[in-house]
Formats: C-alpha cells, structure tokens, sequence
C-alpha cells in the first residue's frame, strides 16, 4: 500500500527535517510528499472495480477508497497551504506539528481502506491521538488546553464503545472481516442478540467521532479551543474520513434487508437529532468559529442520511456531500484565520465592511456559506440533492420535510455573516490576505462552482 | 449555441466583462449593461417576429416548441436509483414567448433607470446581469431541475440588489424576501424530486425531470407517488394534491397571494427603483407563469379539484390589495399593493380555466409588467429628486411638472382599466372567464366575477384619489422652495422611457391581438390538456 | 431432571446470592457496630515503613522522570514484536529479517530523533 507507506516516510522525513533545523524545507517538502501521495492514490484507480484485498485481507483499496484518500489528501494539502507562518507563531516545534498531522492524514487513509474492523480501530487511533495531541499545542493557552484534555477523555470513551462494539461483533460472526460478517449475517438463521448490541456501540463510536447528535457535546468546545488550522482540518477532513468507515462498514456488512430494520430508526433519530440541534443552537451563536462548529453537527445529519437511504449510490452521495462540505469549510476557516489574525476576534460584527475593503475574500466567503446553506449552483446543492433523493427513494418523507425546514434555518444563519460584510459598514483597514490563502480561496471557490454545475467529473469517480 | 441560449447567456457575458474591467471606467458600466440589454431587446423582438403562434402551440409536445435546444448535462449512476439524468433543455411556446419579450423590455427599463446608483457600480452591473441570465432562463427552461436552478438563481442577485443598495431597512426586507421565497422553493424541490422517481422517459426508461414527460399521464410509473392511478397518500392527503398545493405556494409566494404577500411590500420600498421594477415588472410573473406551466400542466386533476380556492384566493387578493393600497401614505407601498389586487386578476383568471379567463391572465400580466414598471419608475423619478415618497408630501405637483403629471395620468388612467390601454382588455377577459365559468365548466361562482370588478372600482378610488391628493391643486410641498428646485421636470431618458412604455400599454390595449394571436394556440392547448386529465 | 429449565429454577441461584450479599453487609454493619473505636494520632498517620512522614506527597517532581519512563515504556514494548519473530525465525526466513530490519530501522530513527532532540539529557 505504497500511498500509506509514502505518507508515514513522508512524515518521518519532515520529522528530521525540523531536526536538522531546514524549517524553511518544511512546508514545500510536505506539500510535494502529498502530490506524490496524491499521484499513487489515483494510481489505484480502477476503471472496473474489481480491486482485490491486501495484506491477508486487511485493507482494500477501491474506487471508494481511491475517491475519499484523494479527497483527504488534497483537503490536507488545501488545510497545509494556510499554515504558512502559522504554527511558528504557536512554538519552535513546527516540524513536529506537519508530522503528527501527517500521521493523522495516515490513519485516515487507513480509515478509508480497511477491510477488517482491527485496520478501522488502528486507523481511527492513531487519527485520534494526533488528533489530541494537535488540539492541545497552544501549550500556554487555556481554551486550548481545555478543548485537548476533552476531546482526549471523549474520545478514548468513544473509542471504547467501537472497540466493544467490534468485539460483539466479532463474538457473534466470528470473523473481524467484513466479507465474513456478511456471510454470517446472510448465512445465519437468527442472528445473535450481541450482533445487534454490537451494531448499537459501533454506531455510538463512530457518531462520536463524527460528532453527530447527541453525542456531539464535545465539538464546540473542542473546536474552538483548537488552533483555528487545527480545527479546520478536524471538521472536514475527519469527519469525511469517519463517514468513509461508516459507510464502508454499513454498505458491505450490515446492509442486510432484516439488520437495516433495526439500525435505519436509530440513525433516523440520531439524524433528526443533529439536525435540530445544530441548526437551533447555531442560530444563536455570536462567534463565527462556534456557528461552524454547531453547523458543522447539522451536517452530520445531513451525510447520515445516504446511510438512512443506503444503496450503492450512497458512496457518492456521500462523497459529494463531504467534497462539497470540506471545500466550502476551508475556505470559511481561511477567511476566519486572517479575520482572526489582523482583528482579533472572530464575531459576527468583525466581518462588516468587509465586502467593499476585501472584495475577493468577501466574495469567496460568501460563496461557500452559500454553498454549506445549499443553494443552487454551488457544490453544496449538489450535496444535499443527492441526500434528499436517496431520502425520498426510501420514503422517508417526513424525514426530509424536517430536514428541508433546517435547511431554511441554516440559509439564516449562514447568510449572518454575508449580511455583516456586504450590507453593515465599519470603518475599517483593509486586511491582508497572503498569497497562499488568495490561491487556497480562489481555488476553493472554483472547485465549488465547478462541482454545483457540472458534479458528474467528481462523482464518477467512485 | 441556439438564440435561447444566446439570450440567456448575454447578459452573463455583460456581467463577467464588467467584473474584469478596471474601475477607472466606472462610469461606462451601464453602457455595456445597457448594450447587452439592448441585444437582448433586439433578439427577443426577431423571436417574436419569427414565431408562429399556430404551429408551436407547444404545452406537452416538444415538436410543438420552438427553438429547442436538449443537450445532456447532468449525467451520474445511482445504482438502484437509476442514473440521474438531467437535460438543458430549452424551448418556448405561446406561454413562455411573450414574457422574453417582457423581460427583456423590462431589464432594458430597469438598466435605464439605474443611472441613479451611485454607488459600487460594479456589484450592482454584475449582479443585474445575472439576475437577468436567471430571468430569461427561467422562462425557457423545459427542464425541471433547470428550472429550479435558474429560478434559485434569482434570488441570490436580488437579495444583494435589495440589501446593499435599498433603503434604511434594507436588511430586513432582503432576508424576509428571500426566506419567503426559500421556503417555497425548498418545498417544491421535494415535489420534484417526487416527480422524478415517479416519471419514465418513454424512450430510455430512465427517470427524467423533463417538464413535458411529466405532463404525459402515461409516463407515470404505476403505483409511484404522483401517480394518478396509485392515489398514494402522504401524511393522509392524497399525493397528487400535496404536490400541486406545494408546488402552488411556491409560486403563489411570488405572485403574491393574500396570506403570503407580506414580503413585497418591504421589498419594494426598501429596494431601488430598477429593482422594484424587475421585482414588479418580471419577477411577480415568474409566479403566473410558474402556475399555468407547471401546476396546472403536471396536476391537472389537483387543479381542476382546487379551482374554486385559487379563485376565492384571487378575489380575496383583489379585495384586500385594493383596500390596502387605499390606506398607504408612501407612494410606492400603494403601487406595491396595487400589485398585488392586480396580481388577483391572474389569479382568478387561471382559476377558471377558461380561454378568456386564461388569455385574459396571460394579458393582465404583460400588461402589468409595463404598467407596473412605468409606476414604479415615475415613483423613482420624485424619489430621485427629493428623496421622499410620502404621498402628504406633495400637492399640486401638476403645476411644476407638468410633463411628469402627463405619464402620472396615464399610467394611473392605464392602471385603473381605462378602455384603450391593455390592463383593460385584461381585466375584462379575466372577468368575463371567471364569469363565464360556472356554465362553462362549473368551477367558479359567478360572484367571484362580481367581487372581482368591485376590485376595479376600487382601484379606481384609489389612484384616483392620490392623482387628486398629490397633484392638483395649489402647489405645496413639504421641503418648500428647495424642493421646488429639485423637483425637475422629467429629462430626455425618463421621457423616452415613459413614452414607449406607454406606447406599449396603448398597443396591446388597441391591437390586443398582438399578444393574443402568439398565446392563443398555446391556451387552448393547456386547456385541452387540462380538461384531459 | 426435566429438560427445560423455567424461571422458577433459577430460584436457588437467587437465593444464594441474598444469602452471600447479605453475609457481607451484615457483617461489615455488624463489625462496624460491635468493634471498639479508638482513634490516635499514630493509627492516623500514613504508615511508611515505621519512619514518620516527612512532607506532602504529592509533590510536583522534575517532568523529565516521565519523560525517561514513557520512553522505557516504549522501547521496552517494541521488544514484545521480536519475540514472535525469533520464535519463528527459520519459518519467516530472509523476507522476516528484512521486515525485522525495515521494523528496528524505524525504530532506531525514532531514538536518534530521542537524542538529538535532547530528550534523555539530565541537565
């Protein structure tokens, strides 16, 4: 699995990098490792989807993995171009930080490959503890420190309900393979009463991590203690990674006809749940970092349902979603990072004017809040078109009548900020915006465009 | 590249050439603005010319379109689902062909007028050409998720037209208008999203959002959701009613209807005068032409079974839309709810489902589109110069502008349903439908014919009475000589403006086979398909 | 014996565990009850070998003792992979001992980075 192996050198060459004082090297070698990385990922594409598993079964690495390695990668890559002169402002260990997210970068890659629920709990570790660790590196910093601690004790708690969960499920099938868990469940006439609690835990874990409702009490915390880089890569790039296992453990083993009767209601409440939760408290926050951290749990909501609906065409369903999601966050956390660095503060009232002083970034910005609100034309509509479809090809109308009035109440809040800097005036200087960030946006918004009005190119891609 | 798509694309093309020119020109915005407008005015002029309203009775049929474009867009599997197939497909028929003439007239209007803005200029170019790009390609599409797009796509430019260059409450009334609209449309994408699923393009045997398959009992799959044979229920009513109820709100939110029209008289007061002009002129024909296109061609069953509440829905807006224009003291409110008792007429007509009742419809909206647009620009004009609209403001303004007194006359004159101007005609054939409806095809009571004209009385009193208040008399004004200085004439571009805008009210109002002549064939077809059921 | 077991025969089970639990409580009350109480100083004192307590235990300590304890922990804990690997050492063959080699190599970069970093320096 060279993509695997390319990345964890990679990280490794970093390491020592910073060890022989080359922080200049830093940045630009990580940026390159990942274009490799991202060369090997599509090296792996397969016209006919016949891929086969590696390493005794452990990984697989298909199409599905293909698409989500590569949307994980270039989100990275997208996350890294902002961190120029970020992390030496936090400490002198910059090294160590491209390292450890790195590493994270590697275990979701592992998250999206796996093939065997052992490989899904190494991957969700070691993307965890990096995780952790990253959370925590403004060393002086209280929020920071706060948000750290939580997420560690959280999240070895959830991670203890998807080890149990994994263990049921091995107890009742007999097997940590996929392929194996589905034979069981196909082949058994009744199943085990802990295959069904197995179901239940591994769903708790992994909608922990994903941070959906209501086991979602961590997020804003954690997201705004976090470095805002930080937390940009934890709420798309993660939460892409954790929907990818979802789905994968969902579609190949538990899809069953009878075993769908007992989790589709689960994940309808839990979906229902974030919705409400996140798009309610969401309107009421005064901060833009804490508004996305709360609409960040709203779509959660919106990703379970391709697993409510799940069919083959939940993949890409899911894909889009999170393609669109990831992009339009980005460049919603670039604007926040230079708004954050030159003003100070990250509120609402920050942003006005800033449509007539930064017109391109006002405009960028405004096209992703559009994009996470749904509107037509942007990725984002995209998105949520395909959730809805897959939603009403099941019949879950009632279902998405409420999520169709969230999403009325998400363009609210959302349009917040639009309406801050294009229709509020303040007297206020012109923020710089470095040429890294203007590349990220501008690149990020065409993306969005060009996914809202032509999505077939990336959906096929699955 | 077709015409359709050349005129729906112009004005993008104007938009992106603004966005890349340097600021220095600033002031030469407009005119590229106004060049491409004019094109469009140009081509929709050749595309009226060349249209033959017999042959192309289109509706159901797309032999019957003219100029049509189908071209393959969205194309992705689903797996179970099917692939999900989406066409830009473009076409026109008699009830789509007179609104690109109207929009385009309008938009030229509406850029004419912007000589007012002062600022920002080139957001303002841009997103109006835009929010004309989603206007022209609303009225063309054949294709429903196409036109969902365009139609979602206009909503954007106006929220900005409206929250960055409108009036003090600006903010309010762009996020109240655009919430109302949102709301409907939301909805309304569930609908066909429905649709899809229930509907079989005859030939492939994929699902398709092809307006025109929809229309086609036939390419309903049996026992689908919107399938007439199924009778499925949601939520306890009948699906095929759900459905046309949804998808009628969501334009009823644009006509406006009585209950949800609360949005537009905050529109328009807070937004400038070009945009209150395309909000009246065009967009609340969006909502008209929504209805008949695709409510009552993809339910008709639903239509025909809600016929007397869409009719009890347009008195009532007749009724209470006068009676609220009667109480405003700002001028531009009581043209804004003029509009929406006008906009009753529409409704009522539609509702009868009758030839008169829906050429008097389709009539009553073009002749609106002008009327209206000539309103609001005369409103503009005083607005321009004194920054004020309070109607006790102003008296005896007929003896310092007497010019401008003229085109007050005859827009109200023409308003009201003066015999000679279009609204006229309109009226009257929007009336003798409703009226003729109960022998007819027992739809409509007769008294709703009758309500209907006590809405013309009505707004005779009040456009009458504001001539009285504002105009005649001894001159007084509440700014005193300073205003009397400022209160101009009209110049040369107003004049132009309001003279063949007149010219166009008088036309239709004196050769109404102009219109009537192109929409005919296309009526009765949508009467035939209708009646089908 | 009858075949099928009911709810009822599970009844001495039950009744054991009252019977164990409820020998617990009683005699935890019942010593707690009946034992004589004399409270000194010394019984109070934190015993430590018969020296008296010098100071709070819990004190803060120099954080480079974790840091060499972790890193124990962590080199020791690799040890535990080549076990299985000498064990079987023939069986795996050339392909096992490269692997090992790839294993210790990452290893020994991990320790190099140690030291350069200046992690087990005292001072």
């Amino acid at each position: 699995m060279d993509v695997i192996i390319t990345i964890s050198l990679l990280a490794i060459l970093v390491l020592y990098l910073g060890l022989f004082k080359a922080a200049k090297a830093l940045l630009p070698v990580t940026l390159v490792g990942l274009l490799v990385a991202l060369g090997l990922t599509f090296n792996h594409w397969d016209l006919a989807n016949n891929t086969k598993s590696i390493f005794s079964g452990m990984l697989l690495f298909n199409n599905f993995s293909v698409a989500f390695s590569a949307l994980a990668i270039i989100s990275t890559f997208l996350i890294l171009m902002l961190s120029k002169d970020y992390f030496e402002r936090i400490s002198a260990n910059v090294a160590e930080y491209y390292t450890i997210i790195l590493f994270a970068l590697t275990g979701i890659i592992i998250i999206a490959s796996y093939h065997n629920l052992s490989m899904l709990f190494i991957g969700i570790e070691i993307m965890s503890v990096s995780l952790y660790i990253l959370t925590g590196i403004k060393k002086r910093d209280y929020a920071s420190n706060e948000a750290a601690l939580k997420y560690f004790l959280m999240g070895a708690f959830s991670t203890g309900f998807l080890l149990f969960g994994i263990t049921l499920l091995y107890g009742a099938s007999g097997s940590f393979d996929l392929t194996e868990i589905r034979n069981y469940v196909a082949s058994s006439e009744e199943i085990s009463p802990i295959f069904y609690a197995g179901i239940l835990l591994s769903i708790i874990g992994l909608c922990f991590k994903a941070g959906a409702a209501p086991f979602h009490f961590w997020t804003p915390d954690v997201y705004e203690g976090a470095p805002t880089l930080i937390t940009a890569f934890m709420s798309t790039v993660v939460k892409t990674a954790v929907f990818a296992a979802f789905l994968r453990l969902f579609y190949i083993s538990l899809s069953s006809v009878t075993l769908q009767e007992f989790w589709v209601p689960v994940l309808v409440v839990l979906a229902s749940l974030s919705l409400l939760i996140g798009n309610i408290t969401a309107v009421y926050q005064q901060h833009f970092k804490r508004m996305l951290a709360y609409s960040s749990i709203s779509h959660v909501g919106y990703l379970l349902f391709a697993l409510i609906a799940l069919s083959s065409a939940s993949d890409s369903a899911v894909f889009l979603y999170a393609a669109a999601y990831t992009i339009a966050s980005i460049i919603a956390f670039a604007a926040l990072m230079v708004v954050q660095k030159q003003v100070g503060n990250d509120s609402f009232d920050n942003f006005n004017g800033l449509g007539r002083k930064n017109p391109l970034l006002a405009l960028t910005l405004t096209i992703s809040m559009l994009s996470l609100a749904g509107i037509p034309l942007t990725a984002g509509f995209i998105g949520k078109f395909m959730m809805f479809t897959g939603a009403l090809s099941t019949y879950h109308t009632a279902l998405t009548v409420f999520a169709v009035l969230n999403a009325i109440v998400g363009v609210f809040y959302y349009l917040r900020v639009v309406v801050a800097m294009y229709f509020k005036d303040a007297e206020r200087n012109e923020l710089a915006v470095p040429v890294y960030f203007k590349i990220v946006l501008v690149v990020s918004t065409l993306a969005t465009i060009i996914i809202g009005v032509y999505p077939g190119f990336i959906a096929d891609l699955i | 590249m077709s015409l359709l798509s050349l005129l729906i694309f112009l004005p993008l093309a104007a938009g992106l050439l603004i966005l890349v020119l340097p600021y220095a020109w600033q002031q030469r915005y407009k005119y590229v603005a106004l060049a491409a407008v004019g094109i469009q005015v140009i081509m929709s002029a050749f595309i009226y010319l060349n249209f033959d309203g017999n042959a192309f009775s289109g509706i159901d049929a797309k032999s019957k379109y003219q100029l049509v474009e189908q071209v393959s867009w969205i194309n992705l599997q689903l797996g179970r689902l099917g692939s999900l197939q989406i066409d830009y497909f473009l076409g026109i028929d008699g009830l789509s062909m007179p609104f690109l003439v109207l929009s385009s007239v309008v938009m030229f209007i509406a850029v004419l007028s912007s000589w007012e803005i002062k600022t920002n200029l080139k957001g303002y170019f841009a997103l109006l050409m835009l929010l004309n790009t989603a206007i022209m390609g609303v009225f063309c599409a054949l294709d429903f998720f196409l036109f969902y797009i365009f139609y979602e796509l206009m909503l954007l430019p106006l929220y900005f037209l409206i929250g960055m260059w409108g009036g003090a409450r600006r903010e309010y009334a762009a996020i109240k208008f655009f919430l109302y609209t949102l709301f409907g449309s939301v909805f309304m994408l569930l609908v066909i999203i429905g649709l899809y699923f229930s509907v079989q393009d005859p030939i492939t045997g994929n699902h398709t959002f092809n307006m025109l398959h929809m229309m086609n009992p036939d390419n309903y799959i049996p026992g689908s959701i919107f399938s007439a044979l199924a009778e499925q229920q949601i939520f306890g009513i009948p699906a095929r009613l759900l459905g046309f109820i949804v998808l009628f709100i969501a334009f009823a939110i644009k006509v406006p209807i009585v209950p949800l029209h609360t949005w537009l008289p905050d529109a328009h007061v807070e937004a400038p005068t070009p945009v209150s002009i395309i909000l009246a002129g065009i967009l609340l024909k969006i909502g008209g032409y929504g209805i008949l296109r695709i409510c009552m061609s993809i339910f008709p069953d639903a239509a025909i079974d809600s016929a007397w509440w869409l009719g009890l829905i347009g008195v009532v807006s007749i009724i209470y839309g006068a009676l609220n224009a009667l109480a405003q003291n700002d001028l531009k409110r009581m043209i804004a709810y003029s509009s929406v008792s006008h906009m009753g007429f529409v409704l009522l007509g539609i509702a009868s489902i009758t030839a008169e009742g829906i050429s008097g419809a389709m009539l009553q909206m073009i002749s609106h589109g002008f009327l209206s647009t000539m309103l609001f620009f005369l409103v503009g004009v005083i607005y321009n110069r004194v920054h004020s609209r309070y109607i006790h403001d102003f008296r005896g303004l007929a003896l310092i502008m007497p010019k401008y007194t003229t085109f007050i006359m005859i827009a109200f004159f023409a308003s009201l349903g003066l015999p000679g101007f279009s609204a006229f005609i309109a009226e009257a054939f929007s009336l003798i439908g409703a009226f003729t409806s109960e022998s007819v095809n027992g739809l409509l009571p007769r008294w709703m014919a009758i309500c209907g004209s006590i809405g013309i009385l009505l707004s005779a009193a009040y456009l009458l009475w504001t001539l009285q208040r504002m105009f005649f008399g001894k001159t007084r004004l509440m700014g005193g000589e300073d205003w009397k200085s400022k209160l101009t004439d009209v110049n040369g571009r107003e004049i132009f403006v309001l003279t063949s805008l007149t010219v166009f009210a008088l036309l239709l109002g004196i050769l109404p086979s102009l219109a009537f002549d192109k929409m005919n064939a296309s009526v009765l077809e949508l009467i035939r398909l209708v009646n089908l059921k | 014996m009858e075949a099928q077991s009911t709810p009822v025969s599970y009844l001495p089970i039950i009744f054991q565990m009252i019977v164990a639990l409820g020998f617990v409580v009683t005699t935890m009350i019942a010593t707690h009850l009946l034992g004589p109480k004399r409270k000194t100083k010394d019984k109070l004192t934190p015993f430590e070998s018969g020296i008296e307590v010098i100071g709070n235990a819990r004190q803060p300590f120099s954080i480079k003792y974790f840091l060499v304890a972790i890193l124990f922990v962590l080199f020791d804990i690799e040890v535990i992979f080549m076990y299985p690997w000498a064990v079987n050492f023939r069986e795996m063959g050339m392909e096992g001992l490269i692997e090992m080699f790839i294993f210790m190599g990452t290893l020994l970069l991990g320790f190099i980075y140690i030291i350069k970093k200046k992690a087990l320096d005292w001072e």
